[in-house]
């Protein structure tokens, strides 16, 4: 890993992130406070990344914009932007418009605190957050709204409603399986009796968004997407948050359920009931999978590439589900050491007692020798155990690494050139027979 | 001022003022076509703008391509993540042209919060040497985003400074997107790195040993050797059709700068010709080449459509006496593709269409979807400047009726109004550019698409067979629209198309 320079980085900048999270909110418009190609850079990105997703009601090259030039770098962007929202309320068809500002307005210290809360004086629904992209990635970004919206959206006082919960964590495009894995964490919680307002699935509304603080608890299905949102949540409104690995497949699917039963006083039994019944429901589905699950050997080495969401989900569905051997898991992320932390211990103990290597590392090319250095590929004897017969998890940036070894391969964390995504997911119990079946139809893709 | 005066700077001048290029305007084909020389001189402004490109990305659709060189972007680490799109152009460009599917190398100093306020040159110096040391590419091409471009940072003077300690050649790239609202000067910023970094005066290049045979023959081949210019507007299958064209008129193609090592830009400086395929992209580096290496040009049609592709060809064939011979491959490829063409007429004649792209590509394209008996009923122009103006008149000549030009850098608020108005029956634009349409039910094409034909002959029939097979079963985008709507509120269009554009 390099110091000085991050190759190919597998996300966009804070606003990036920023404007894909409005975009994937019900009824939302963006309004970007920065230079003219930021917009496009984004929809470049999500054509190459997203499982062939860009925008949504209002992204893409749709969404508002002041595209700043020389002229207010010099003499300062607040007049251009305020005009620009100005007409954005008369042209656009939005019930909540979002201004985030870029690197260039954001330098020359633009004041648009100052300008949204003029038009929420007059009772437009306008929320405005920092987004300028030097501030992090696009996951950060995604924080950034949601920080913004809790803090001035989300009304306050709400009465509240027993059995609701908010639920977020998965970031939209760049998770390209955001629509189905909300869906599949949504019925999840669902199965065990509760409410939820999961903000961007399709099915959800403003109306959800803005009474989110009627919750009894927010869950955030990830270690590190939307922490900082929780934080302020809890806050603003008073309500707390329970962060939990996104569940993956069944192993995973049991110990969410049951720790989101231990924290709001579920009957377990009820939890317990749903836990039996649902496994015995995937295990239906694999009955006829297990002749020839043997008979073509499907068991297999693996290397696990992913953001901080899917790499360790991915690697203990690999260990404790499917019966595999991920002895190499590599994060994408730039991660504070307590995040490494979080997810190192998402790791250990796991179910199956098999142990992966977890390693930090934002370059791409760098696995290979993260790879050889546990274990070489060649040796200058007769016998050798090298990683074979393996498989590749991770992004279609991987591929190079799937061919250098040989190795079938499925993308499926940021990006996600080579698949089309609509609602599938790999989330809840339905989520493991998804993955089950891209990943071992990768394995017989000859066939 | 001329253009080797030009490239005396570090960074290349920006179209608005070097060409006068404009982004907002609203007027009709005859409008335009009647102006005449420098039609428009005083850009306007909106008052109200939906975010487009900048010139970063287009220059990274050409420096992604080039093997053995290493993309550092210089800027937040968001900027040149367009290249996972790109990415899909370098591994197939790369697979039809060499058999080989490689990832393009991009790199991003990603410059934080504390860079902002320190400056980013250390780490950029640091984040080359590394580059050179882990990728051990030719090239190493330094990109500039937005952020240094503000907070001062000097990359030609870092490019300078570290030159000596790597064994990459530098090539500083200036794409501060801010200072230009015209796109299209990426392709100048590009060329101008090219030719300030790149490109070898002839008494630099002596033999180690002399070979006269050797070099009669090579001057004898220089001597019909083109250039062709691509900057990514053509995939490998366009490219094909022209060197066809250009080899039945006996001469050898170098094709340049996509997917082209420096050694394909170094024998550039020695062609005899430089062969445009649009002004737009070409016009800057081809002066120079011929200001600096006394290679001469031509730059006036781009060949698509039938009657500009013979054009086309007969500007190059005057220059070496190929007109005669420039006369029978014109007549007998028109001859053979108005027989193919026969299938398809029914279901195109009299239907209407708008076309929306670069300037250049647009204009031609129209005429090609005339040729093919489309009714043209609206353009709309990314930007604008004196090339197209011959253009304007070819469709103006033809015009059956005045119709209505959109210069916009994209703006699909401005589109929605006026396709809601004109209801086409079909609608081609750019990448990213045909949702809105699309979205109206009406039917829609890529304009522009590497891995598809669309250039010369080939591409006249290419089209023709894609636009049959989309007008064939348009049910798609019809059923989108009865399900999905645009984000524009329902005054807007009863508001005339033009209304948020300030004249300067």
């Amino acid at each position: 890993m390099s110091s000085h320079f991050i190759e190919r980085p597998r996300y966009v900048c804070s606003l990036g992130g920023a404007a894909a999270t409005v975009t994937a909110l019900p009824g939302a418009i963006p309004i970007l406070h920065a230079a003219s190609g930021c917009a496009g850079n984004f929809a470049w990105t999500w054509n190459g990344g997203s499982g062939l997703q860009v925008g949504g009601y209002c992204g893409s090259l749709t969404v508002p914009s002041s595209n700043v030039q020389e002229h207010e770098v010099v003499f300062g962007g607040t007049d251009r932007l305020t005009e620009e929202i100005r007409n954005t309320l008369r042209i656009m068809k939005g019930e909540l418009f979002v201004v985030l500002t870029g690197c260039v307005t954001e330098v020359i210290g633009d004041d648009i605190r100052s300008v949204v809360s003029g038009f929420r004086e007059e009772g437009v629904a306008i929320v405005g957050a920092e987004t300028g992209g030097f501030k992090g990635t696009s996951y950060y970004g995604y924080d950034l709204v949601l920080q913004a919206l809790f803090r001035d959206y989300v009304e306050k006082g709400t009465p509240p409603v027993n059995g609701l919960v908010n639920l977020w964590g998965i970031v939209p495009y760049m998770d390209q399986f955001w629509r189905g894995n909300i869906e599949g964490v949504r019925k999840l919680l669902e199965s065990i009796g509760l409410t939820v307002n999961s903000f961007f699935a399709t099915d959800d509304t403003q109306a959800g968004l803005k009474n989110a603080a009627a919750a009894e608890l927010n869950i955030v299905v990830s270690d590190v997407y939307g922490i900082e949102a929780a934080e302020t949540f809890r806050e603003v409104h008073g309500i707390p948050y329970l962060p939990l690995p996104l569940p993956v497949g069944p192993s995973a699917s049991d110990a969410f359920l049951r720790e989101v039963t231990e924290r709001l006083g579920i009957d377990p039994t009820r939890t317990e009931a749903v836990i039996v019944s649902e496994n015995s429901r995937y295990y239906r589905y694999l009955e006829p999978l297990t002749d020839c699950y043997n008979d073509l050997d499907l068991q297999r080495y693996a290397v696990v590439v992913g953001d901080a969401n899917y790499a360790p989900a991915l690697a203990r569905f690999l260990a404790d589900d499917l019966g595999w051997l991920p002895e190499l898991t590599v994060c994408t992320d730039q991660l504070g050491e307590d995040e490494k932390e979080r997810l190192g211990g998402r790791l250990r103990a796991l179910e199956s007692g098999f142990s992966t290597n977890l390693v930090f590392e934002t370059d791409g090319s760098e696995v290979i020798n993260h790879l050889n250095s546990s274990r070489p590929r060649y040796a200058d004897r007769k016998y050798h155990n090298p990683f074979s017969p393996a498989f590749v998890l991770g992004s279609s940036l991987e591929r190079e690494l799937a061919q250098g070894i040989g190795a079938p391969h499925l993308s499926v964390s940021f990006p996600v050139a080579n698949r089309a995504v609509l609602d599938r997911g790999y989330t809840g119990y339905s989520g493991g027979l998804r993955l089950t079946e891209d990943i071992l139809s990768a394995v017989v893709a000859a066939r | 001022m001329s253009t080797i005066e030009y490239f005396k700077h570090k960074d290349p001048p920006k179209r608005e003022e070097r060409l006068k290029a404009c982004i907002a305007h609203g007027d009709t084909v005859c409008g335009l076509a009647r102006k005449g020389k420098g039609c428009l001189t005083q850009d306007g402004e909106r008052s109200f703008t939906q975010g487009s490109i900048c010139l970063l990305l287009p220059a990274l659709a050409m420096l992604n391509s080039l093997p053995d060189n290493v993309v550092l972007l210089h800027s937040a680490l968001g900027c040149g993540s367009c290249t996972h799109s790109q990415n899909a152009n370098v591994r197939m460009g790369g697979n039809v042209r060499w058999g080989r599917v490689k990832d393009g190398v991009w790199l991003s100093t990603a410059l934080d919060e504390t860079d902002v306020i320190s400056g980013g040159e250390p780490k950029l110096e640091q984040a080359i040497i590394e580059a050179d040391r882990r990728y051990r590419p030719r090239t190493i091409t330094v990109v500039a985003g937005c952020v240094p471009g503000i907070i001062g940072d000097d990359i030609d003077g870092v490019a300078q400074k570290v030159q000596p300690q790597v064994a990459a050649r530098i090539l500083p790239v200036h794409c501060e997107g801010f200072k230009t609202k015209i796109w299209a000067t990426a392709y100048d910023a590009v060329f101008h790195a090219v030719g300030r970094n790149l490109l070898e005066d002839p008494e630099e290049r002596q033999p180690v040993l002399p070979d006269e045979e050797g070099s009669g023959r090579e001057k004898i081949r220089l001597q019909r050797t083109v250039n062709l210019m691509n900057v990514s507007s053509m995939g490998r299958v366009d490219e094909v059709e022209l060197e066809r064209l250009l080899n039945s008129l006996g001469l050898e193609v170098n094709i340049f700068p996509v997917f082209s090592r420096p050694d394909d830009m170094v024998k550039a400086t020695r062609a005899a010709l430089s062969i445009s395929t649009c002004p737009t992209h070409d016009d800057y580096f081809l002066s120079y080449l011929h200001e600096r290496f006394g290679v001469p040009f031509v730059l006036k049609h781009m060949p698509i459509g039938i009657n500009n592709t013979g054009l086309w060809i007969r500007d190059v064939a005057t220059r070496f006496g190929q007109e005669e011979a420039a006369e029978r491959l014109i007549a007998a490829e028109e001859a053979e593709l108005e027989e193919a063409l026969a299938e398809f007429r029914p279901l195109f004649a009299g239907k209407t269409v708008f076309v929306s792209a670069g300037e250049f590509r647009a204009l031609a394209t129209a005429k090609l979807l005339e040729e093919l008996g489309f009714r043209v009923v609206g353009i709309r122009s990314f930007h604008h400047d004196a090339y197209a103006e011959g253009e304007y008149e070819k469709l103006a000549a033809t015009a059956g009726e005045d119709y209505v030009i959109d210069i916009a850098n994209v703006q699909p608020f401005e589109e929605a109004n006026l396709l809601s108005r004109i209801r086409p029956d079909l609608f081609l634009g750019h990448a990213n550019g045909n949702m809105t349409a699309a979205k109206l039910g009406i039917p829609t094409h890529v304009i522009y698409n590497t891995g598809l034909a669309y250039i010369g002959y080939r591409g006249v029939y290419e089209i023709a067979r894609r636009l049959h097979r989309q007008l064939r079963n348009p049910i798609y985008n019809r059923k989108l629209s009865r399900h999905l709507q645009l984000p524009y509120s329902d005054e807007w269009y009863g508001e005339s198309p033009f209304s948020h554009i300030k004249t300067g």
